[in-house]
């Protein structure tokens, strides 16, 4: 058992820019937080593939598409910049708003909770 | 020989050979390597000395290279035998040899990537071992370089780009590189290429894919099983009774495939292929090893211990492919034979079979 949650202050909450990340050690996991548009989001540094660091990969849009049945058409588009987590190692996306896998139904990057106190990011692990 | 690296992996106890370990050599250090005209064609090229292709391999660059993490000794030793746990790296140069257009050139880039992979990695570390690169376009050229590099203790192999090999290699203009293994007790182990190799031999799919994903997914197993095909059809492995071929980089499914067709396809027309003495499935199972990266990655693992259960340890070597951008890491094939396999299972696997193939003596 990993024992009681405990609360720990990562960073003064303006240390990280929107768009930016810390990568700190909590009871002894890596772990990465972000922040994305107002939002503070903290993940295991540690890809469902094979353990690369997706903590640390860059953040940018994907493509995106669908296909309408009824025109025969394909819309397809570069969208969601910045908030796709990529894996350094293999290239393994992620949702940074999620943490689920684009690619592997099921697959999500355990997340810990975040909140802001008295302008400090406080992780509870 | 014991492991000198002091190991924190899951390998602290087992002794793990990998397979295929790529250099990437800056071509201005290359170049210092060739006499000219080579030397100034390599340092001064229009674009790149060794074509590659143009496709988006880093994904507008989602996937970070770690190609520095190869360039020199040290750090290579500190990432693949400390980091990664690996205790005899068997070191190739990566040379896309295929992709030289000038023939003359390839040879002499045969030349430069064997000796600057003995004089700064294979000389600084015991347990750096190595592939002699083979360029295939003047056979009888590449035989003699065998008979040199054979001399050197680290040599443990021939790397031959099969992509873009022309003929496929098993036909008998390749018989004298064969012969020059046997005789000198090397083993020859194939590796493909995506890009422009696999542009030589599939020019039309090569132009007509859209994207590299289509690409990626053909070249390595394409280029197998044109060189599988070509040699036991050619009775190479019956021609060589001595020597074991190893196939790198397409990972293991693809192989219970081509078994079972062969047998098949044999039988009816075994007129063709008249100096096999046994089942192309047994030439396989004897002769040739499989190296496991890219190891497959069904939805359900069980699947994946069915195909590695077909083949049997015996033929399996583990592979990490590092520093290329679909490298596998060593613990993600070591966790899947710990849930399935027992002990002996994974000593094979992780270094038994290859010093068995490339008779290492570790």
């Amino acid at each position: 058992m990993s024992g009681t949650a405990e609360r720990h202050v990562v960073a003064d909450a303006d240390e990280i820019d929107n768009g930016e990340r810390i990568v700190t050690q909590i009871k002894g996991r890596e772990i990465t937080v972000f922040r994305y548009d107002g939002d503070y989001y903290a993940y295991l540094n540690w890809c469902a593939h094979q353990g690369g660091p997706c903590g640390e990969g860059t953040l940018t849009g994907t493509s995106i598409a669908s296909y309408d049945r009824e025109t025969g058409e394909v819309d397809s588009y570069w969208g969601r910049e910045g908030e796709i987590l990529n894996c350094p190692w293999h290239g393994w996306e992620y949702d940074l708003t999620t943490g689920d896998c684009l690619s592997r139904t099921g697959v999500t990057l355990p997340s810990y909770p975040v909140e802001i106190e008295d302008g400090e990011i406080v992780v509870t692990l | 020989m014991a492991s000198t690296a002091e190991k924190t992996t899951p390998f602290a106890d087992t002794t793990v050979v990998d397979t295929d370990v790529h250099l990437s050599i800056p071509f201005d250090e290359l170049a210092e390597y060739c006499d000219e005209p080579y030397r100034s064609i390599t340092k001064y090229p229009t674009y790149t000395p060794v074509h590659r292709g143009g496709w988006n391999r880093y994904m507008g660059g989602k996937i970070e290279t770690e190609k520095q993490n190869v360039q020199t000794a040290d750090a290579l030793y500190e990432k693949i035998c400390v980091e990664f746990g690996i205790d005899y790296p068997l070191i190739n140069a990566f040379p896309v040899l295929n992709s030289v257009p000038e023939d003359d050139r390839a040879v002499e880039l045969m030349y430069a990537y064997n000796d600057y992979l003995l004089d700064n990695f294979l000389d600084e570390y015991d347990q750096f071992l190595g592939l002699c690169t083979v360029a295939t376009q003047e056979p009888e050229t590449a035989a003699e370089e065998i008979d040199r590099m054979a001399t050197e203790k680290s040599i443990e192999g021939l790397y031959l780009l099969n992509s873009g090999a022309q003929p496929p290699l098993g036909d008998p203009v390749y018989d004298v590189i064969y012969q020059a293994a046997e005789e000198n007790g090397l083993h020859v182990a194939y590796h493909a290429s995506a890009g422009a190799p696999f542009a030589k031999d599939f020019p039309v799919q090569d132009t007509q894919f859209n994207r590299f994903l289509e690409n990626h997914m053909l070249a390595h197993p394409w280029a197998h099983m044109m060189t599988m095909s070509s040699l036991i059809v050619n009775g190479t492995p019956a021609k060589f009774p001595d020597l074991n071929f190893s196939f790198l980089e397409a990972g293991v499914s693809w192989v219970p495939y081509m078994m079972f067709r062969f047998n098949k396809e044999y039988s009816m027309r075994r007129s063709e292929a008249p100096l096999l003495e046994k089942s192309p499935e047994e030439y396989i199972r004897d002769q040739f090893y499989i190296s496991t990266q890219p190891i497959g990655e069904p939805n359900d693992p069980n699947h994946l211990q069915q195909i590695i259960d077909v083949m049997g340890t015996d033929s399996l070597m583990l592979s990490t492919d590092y520093p290329h951008w679909d490298f596998d890491h060593p613990d993600a094939l070591d966790q899947q034979v710990r849930q399935f396999g027992d002990e002996e299972a994974r000593e094979r696997i992780l270094s038994g079979t290859a010093i068995e193939a490339f008779e290492l003596s570790i």
